[in-house]
């Protein structure tokens, strides 16, 4: 598993306020899924795709993570080409069945598969130029439960850690034949399932007694925000205006 | 005949993996609010919850963020699925549920989602509502009822474990498939897509539905035979069920 975070640390996108990134990447979020033509979606698709190229993401790394919602999109384009849609564009004979694409289909799925695009860009764009807890303190100054922001943090911090026992025990079970065959396969897997739910509870309560030395009372500490710088607000405002402008064009 | 050929077609083209999670962009913005409406009051339940449990035992955070890392990689892991030749993927919910019960089991869901979204591109944040509903909402319900039933009625911990994890995943895809075919349907009908959608799932969702029920039941298991004292701490058995 090879989680993509932060890049192009020297990036100007990078260093921006997190929480207004945050609310760029929503507002565009919005705009793209309620867009009614294809041009929009794929404008904010390429912007995305060109600032992720600036701030040096390597291209394989977007290949990989755009390979499964582009295969999604295709997938949407097929269905909607052949069984939606009443104004008859080609058609063809497959073992016996008349198989018919529609133009009407194949525009909505289009434009589907494009705001499929762009949205998945521009939230690439926000993993890629923003921390984790970053994210989170930006969640939680848009008051997302304390609790659920807590949680995420935990999971986070433990995931690389749970991860690695996962990718050792995943080892030490082919290395023994566990995964030959379906039946031994299964089985082993249910085992390192229960393994690392093990794992899981034993951490959390060494993890709590080392905390609670540290002064754990029960609530994790976020960063801390620094305040809104205004070229950036109206930098940003000034961006969302323009696409906004665009949008309803 | 003509029926059972778009059948075959759509079984051919079923999508292979993390075929969970609605990808995002696909849902328009009306369905995508719907969705999150829905969710937003079991996940704040959820917090509450968790809250609630969390005054008695400090260790509770933390084990719920270690369960959300464990359900993030075990919903990362890839599972062959013998009639799709392929690999996909389980919830892992059911589990949660199990363990957790099915409001904290939400929370989990919804935060394991939400990293999936932002780094991996697994799901995303405008589809993020409908797809706590249907893996955390509906798949944990549907797991927690099942083993919760099945235990009531005598069933052993294998037996319940594996309807636990086989309900997790059916009622997951079921909903995943109302979900798309309301989202993407435009002006055609919603029940033939959505039969379509069903029957693309079928392939991988069927036979992985039997794959993560035998997993869950082995996780169980497992748990029984090394550590009975963490099913009795979570409440899944009580303290006499282990001495006997």
């Amino acid at each position: 598993m090879r989680l993509n975070t932060q890049y192009g640390h020297s990036h100007p996108l990078t260093a921006l306020d997190p929480r207004v990134k945050l609310l760029s990447a929503l507002a565009l979020l919005v705009m793209v899924i309620s867009s009614r033509g294809f041009a929009f979606p794929l404008l904010v698709a390429g912007l995305s795709l060109a600032l992720c190229l600036g701030m040096g993401v390597p291209l394989r790394v977007i290949a990989v993570r755009f390979a499964e919602p582009h295969f999604i999109a295709f997938m949407v384009v097929f269905l909607k080409l052949f069984f939606s849609g009443h104004v008859p564009l080609f058609s063809f004979s497959l073992f016996g069945l008349d198989l018919i694409g529609h133009r009407d289909g194949l525009l909505e799925g289009l434009l589907i598969a494009s705001r499929i695009a762009g949205a998945v860009s521009a939230m690439a764009l926000l993993g890629f130029a923003t921390s984790f807890t970053e994210l989170m303190a930006a969640l939680a100054w848009l008051k997302v439960p304390r609790g659920f922001i807590e949680v995420a943090l935990f999971a986070w911090r433990y995931l690389f850690v749970l991860f690695d026992d996962a990718q050792v025990i995943y080892c030490t079970q082919k290395n023994r034949l566990g995964y030959v065959g379906y039946r031994r396969g299964l089985r082993s897997f249910g085992t390192l399932a229960g393994a690392l739910i093990i794992k899981a509870f034993d951490s959390s309560q060494s993890i709590t007694t080392a905390m609670v030395q540290r002064g754990y009372d029960g609530t994790m500490p976020l960063l801390k925000h620094k305040p809104f710088r205004g070229a950036e607000v109206a930098l940003s405002m000034t961006f969302i205006f323009c696409m906004g402008v665009i949008w309803n064009i | 005949m003509q029926k059972i050929i778009t059948t075959i077609i759509l079984l051919a083209v079923a999508t292979p993996a993390h075929a969970m999670h609605i990808s995002e962009g696909i849902l328009p913005f009306n369905w995508a609010a719907l969705w999150f409406a829905v969710a937003v009051p079991f996940v704040a339940l959820g917090v509450k919850r968790l809250n609630a449990l969390a005054k008695d035992d400090l260790s509770f955070k933390p084990l719920v963020g270690l369960m959300a890392a464990v359900v993030f990689i075990i919903s990362c892991m890839p599972v062959p699925v013998p009639t799709a030749g392929t690999c996909s993927h389980p919830c892992g919910t059911g589990v949660a549920a199990i363990l957790v019960g099915p409001f904290v089991s939400i929370l989990i869901t919804a935060v394991a989602l939400l990293i999936q979204a932002l780094f991996l591109s697994h799901g995303g944040l405008t589809t993020w509502g409908a797809d706590i509903v249907s893996m955390g909402v509906v798949g944990s319900f549907a797991g927690w009822f099942a083993f919760r039933g099945l235990r009531m009625a005598g069933a052993s911990l294998g037996v319940a474990g594996f309807a636990a994890g086989l309900m997790t995943d059916w009622a997951t895809y079921f909903t995943t498939s109302v979900e798309l075919a309301s989202g993407i349907r435009g002006d055609a009908p919603f029940w033939p897509l959505f039969w379509k959608i069903l029957i693309a799932f079928i392939p991988t969702q069927l036979p992985l539905g039997i794959l993560e029920g035998a997993m869950t039941a082995g996780m169980v298991v497992l748990l029984y035979k090394k550590r009975p004292d963490l099913l009795v701490k979570m409440r899944v058995l009580k303290a006499e069920e282990v001495a006997a």
